[in-house]
């Protein structure tokens, strides 16, 4: 049923999750990497000479027949397909509620839309780009293929859209709901890719998705991609590791600021700096914003192995879904790929703190292996 | 007849995205929603766009869809009825 | 644990603030007429209800700059007049959070700038705010709120603003925050005008909901906001909170992108939700604020799912003859017209409607009902994607 029972329970402390943890039990990702197959982890990585990173599909004909697949866009098929990946994987057929994020949700046939109407001057449009074009068409595109009846969310709010999920999904859990299918996708648009470039937020080209974060260039590449995960209150022999919390800040002032919402969202969660073995840092190759980044892996995350991931997946406002994916990767296999690691101190992965951020959305995740 | 026929065929194909479908496979007769090639509500809004863009023929109340579209001869002689 | 309304705003096109609102809603004016407002070719031909104020207009009154989003102006308006009136005593000392609703974002900017894009992908027009980017337009207000604690935006197209003032009354039931400004807005545009215009459910007269001649919706624009407070904030105020939210649950149909099941199964499953939250039985609900868009499909979706439920079906009426299908801000301004009902016993008339649908044994309220007891409202709100939710509101004795 889609009521949410009230439960006595609360979380600890203001966004610092529920402590206990939920597991992540099923994992799906479509992105510029070969990660749609979850019997790899990263064997072999891609190089791009190129500024802006496109998804590496999965064959789609193993999700949808022909008659579905035959109007969805490029992010509806991958979106969608990352869903039930991660469905799949957790051997569920139906899950307990979904809840996604999407910070522009889906431009590429929004714009068909909207180009065709400027077109013919608003005379005659066909309908079906529109009804695609609204923000929760792949969280319902999910529902509809699985018969999914219950609570369906979509958050669309930059560099909180995954996050906001995040806690909606614990917030099901205390209100008595389980296997939370939650997620999030987005995608580079034609005309996404050139603002980034008008407004020189994107690196110059030529450039080398492997070789951004060092001194020469400056600025992002553009990235896209979709993750989805399988939530749940109980282990099962499929469980990565679980998910212990998260939290979202708001421009924060300072470099302090930033370091006092880490230290203390640790201690929500009753853990410490002294417990973490690997930082997942939002790094992305752009000077500016690098430089709070910077500081904080050279002075704060002194004995942690740092790794980084928008080489992989490039910058988009809900990459943190694709460090999730890796953090569950990482921690049911305890390997680190030697492709993302940025400084290695040689630390297991048990206890991974991530910290990503996109303009003034911070967002830190904290995940413990099982 | 025949020819108008044919270019249906290729012109629905390219509008309603049916690209696993070649004009062959959809015959002249056969029922176009849900029993026939399984086109639904949205497509019969297509099917409007099209015959306005292609034909110029605006079918004013989309009940009368489900006669208009009920083949691809119906269609067919729905234009040759109304083409200017 | 009881969350309480301490304040509400809305701006819509019969009023620009909650008095003008209750004012035309008691005088049956409409605000469905030609559109003036939004530059389109069917000005003449499809009526739409505007908030009748150019961009300038709104942006002096509301503070922001007039080159910002129309979405941002309606916004800012409805959030501060909702944080006015809960007038909180300390508002700054408390967790709060901005949680706000709409479907297409900056969608009045893009088409402009669109344009310029298609002539030149290299325009200078392009700016760093993705149009498509719903989050855009919460972060102005926020910011004008002053609320940082917690902000997010929701976007399940016509359901949005009730899943923001259920995800808002979760986190307080939670303890995760003590305040939260929760609703939505959307501000007319081509894409929407053109969307609707396509799948052919615009009626070209003011619409008729729930009339078994209905032709479809009329476009609306607008925004509504309540201020969604816990008991320990509502303890601390001057003024006594008049309502609660008593219920609310999302569902999903399940059923097709864009067209609700025959039988109203999410619409079923919403209403019967936010019942059991509730603890009310059917007999309890003294009005139902329909979502009533005057579409074939969603008044006889959502009219056979209340009967199922009901049986003996209230009082009902959809306000969308008055407002026109606000989208993203729909279930905002109607959490205000339902507060407004409560606080007033007064149920407010379904416009323009003459005949019953041959499929339902109930018809909507025809005209304006005073002294009435109203104690529990239930409201609805349904979109595209199968995202169905409803609401209920009851009074704080």
């Amino acid at each position: 049923m889609s009521n949410q029972k009230e439960n006595k329970t609360v979380f600890k402390a203001p966004f610092g999750g529920l402590g206990a943890g939920l597991f992540i039990n099923g994992i799906g990702c479509i992105s510029p990497q070969r990660t749609f197959d979850n019997s790899e982890f990263l064997a072999e990585v891609k190089e791009y000479n190129t500024n802006r990173l496109t998804c590496v599909d999965a064959d789609y004909t193993k999700f949808f027949d022909a008659g579905s697949i035959r109007r969805m866009g490029r992010l509806m098929k991958y979106g969608t397909a990352a869903g039930m990946i991660a469905l799949r994987d957790a051997g569920l057929e139906v899950p307990g509620a979904i809840s996604t994020g999407t910070a522009l949700g889906l431009p590429e046939v929004s714009q068909k839309f909207l180009k065709s109407l400027i077109e013919v001057d608003e005379t005659i449009v066909s309908p079906t780009t529109f009804i695609q074009s609204t923000h929760n068409t792949v969280s319902s595109n999910i529902a509809l293929l699985c018969k999914c009846f219950s609570h369906n969310n979509t958050f669309s709010h930059k560099g909180f859209s995954f996050e906001s999920a995040l806690t909606d999904a614990q917030l099901l859990v205390l209100e008595n709901m389980n296997n939370i299918l939650v997620g999030a996708y987005d995608e580079v648009s034609d005309y996404k890719y050139a603002a980034m470039k008008k407004t020189k937020e994107l690196r110059g080209e030529p450039c080398n998705n492997l070789d951004i974060y060092g001194e020469k260039g400056n600025g992002v590449i553009a990235g896209e991609g979709a993750a989805f995960f399988v939530l749940a209150k109980e282990k099962t022999e499929n469980t990565y590791g679980s998910f212990v919390g998260n939290k979202t800040f708001y421009k924060p002032e300072s470099t302090e600021e930033i370091r006092n919402h880490i230290l203390s969202f640790l201690k929500e969660n009753n853990s410490s700096l002294e417990d973490i073995d690997v930082v997942i840092t939002g790094i992305s190759g752009a000077k500016e914003t690098d430089a709070t980044r910077i500081d904080l892996n050279k002075n704060l995350f002194t004995t942690q192995t740092i790794i980084a991931y928008k080489h992989l997946c490039g910058e988009y406002m809900t990459s943190s879904a694709f460090a999730f994916w890796l953090a569950s990767k990482m921690m049911k296999s305890q390997q680190i790929p030697d492709s993302v690691i940025l400084e290695n101190r040689n630390r297991s992965p048990k206890n991974i703190l991530l910290y990503n951020s996109h303009k003034h959305n911070h967002s830190l995740m904290l995940f413990k292996a099982c | 007849m025949s020819e108008l026929i044919a270019t249906l065929k290729v012109q629905i194909i390219e509008q309603l995205n049916l690209q696993h479908l070649k004009p062959e496979d959809i015959g002249d007769d056969q029922p176009l929603f849900v029993e026939g090639l399984g086109l639904d509500s949205i497509d019969a809004l297509e099917l409007i766009v099209l015959l306005q863009q292609q034909y110029g023929i605006k079918l004013a109340n989309p009940q009368d869809g489900p006669t208009v579209f009920k083949t691809v001869r119906t269609i067919a002689d729905y234009i040759t009825a109304h083409k200017k | 644990m009881k969350v309480f309304i301490a304040g509400k705003g809305v701006i819509s096109a019969i009023g620009n603030n909650v008095a003008e609102n209750l004012a035309s809603l008691r005088n049956l004016q409409t605000g469905v007429s030609k559109i003036t407002v939004l530059p389109t070719r069917y000005a003449e031909t499809i009526p739409a209800a505007e908030v009748k104020l150019s961009n300038e207009e709104l942006a002096q009154r509301c503070g922001l700059n007039s080159g910002e989003p129309r979405t941002a102006f309606l916004s800012s308006l409805a959030a501060k007049e909702a944080v006015d009136d809960a007038n909180i005593p300390n508002f700054k000392k408390w967790r709060t959070g901005f949680i706000s609703a709409n479907t297409v974002g900056a969608m009045d900017k893009t088409e402009t700038i669109y344009k310029y894009y298609l002539e030149d992908s290299n325009t200078d027009k392009l700016i760093e705010e993705d149009p498509y980017d719903a989050g855009y337009v919460t972060e102005l207000v926020a910011n004008q709120l002053g609320i940082k604690d917690h902000i997010t935006t929701i976007s399940t197209a016509c359901s949005s603003s009730t899943n923001a003032m259920a995800y808002g009354a979760r986190l307080i039931k939670a303890n995760q925050l003590d305040i939260v400004v929760a609703g939505g807005c959307d501000a007319m545009s081509k894409f929407t005008l053109n969307g609707f215009n396509s799948l052919m459910i615009l009626d070209t007269n003011p619409c008729t909901p729930y009339d078994e001649n209905r032709k479809g919706l009329n476009l609306g624009e607008g925004a509504g906001y309540v201020v969604l407070v816990s008991e320990k904030v509502a303890a601390t105020l001057t003024k006594k909170p008049t309502t609660f939210l008593s219920g609310y649950a999302n569902a999903n149909d399940a059923f097709h992108q864009t067209a609700s099941s025959p039988e109203g199964k999410g619409n079923f499953m919403a209403m019967q939700g936010a019942l059991e939250m509730s603890e009310l039985t059917t007999k309890d609900i003294d009005y139902i604020n329909l979502h009533g868009t005057g579409t074939s499909n969603n008044d006889l979706s959502e009219g056979v799912a209340i009967q199922r439920i009901f049986g003996d079906v209230p009082k009902v009426s959809s306000t969308k003859p008055y407002t026109g299908h606000t989208l993203g801000a729909c279930a905002g301004i109607e959490a205000v017209y339902s507060i407004l009902s409560i606080e007033n016993n007064i149920i407010f008339p379904n416009l323009r409607f003459q005949n019953k649908m041959k499929e339902l044994e109930f018809s909507p309220v025809t005209e304006l009902l005073e002294n009435v007891e109203v104690n529990h409202v239930m409201s609805n709100s349904f979109g595209f994607g199968g995202n169905c939710s409803s609401v209920i509101f009851s009074k704080h004795q």
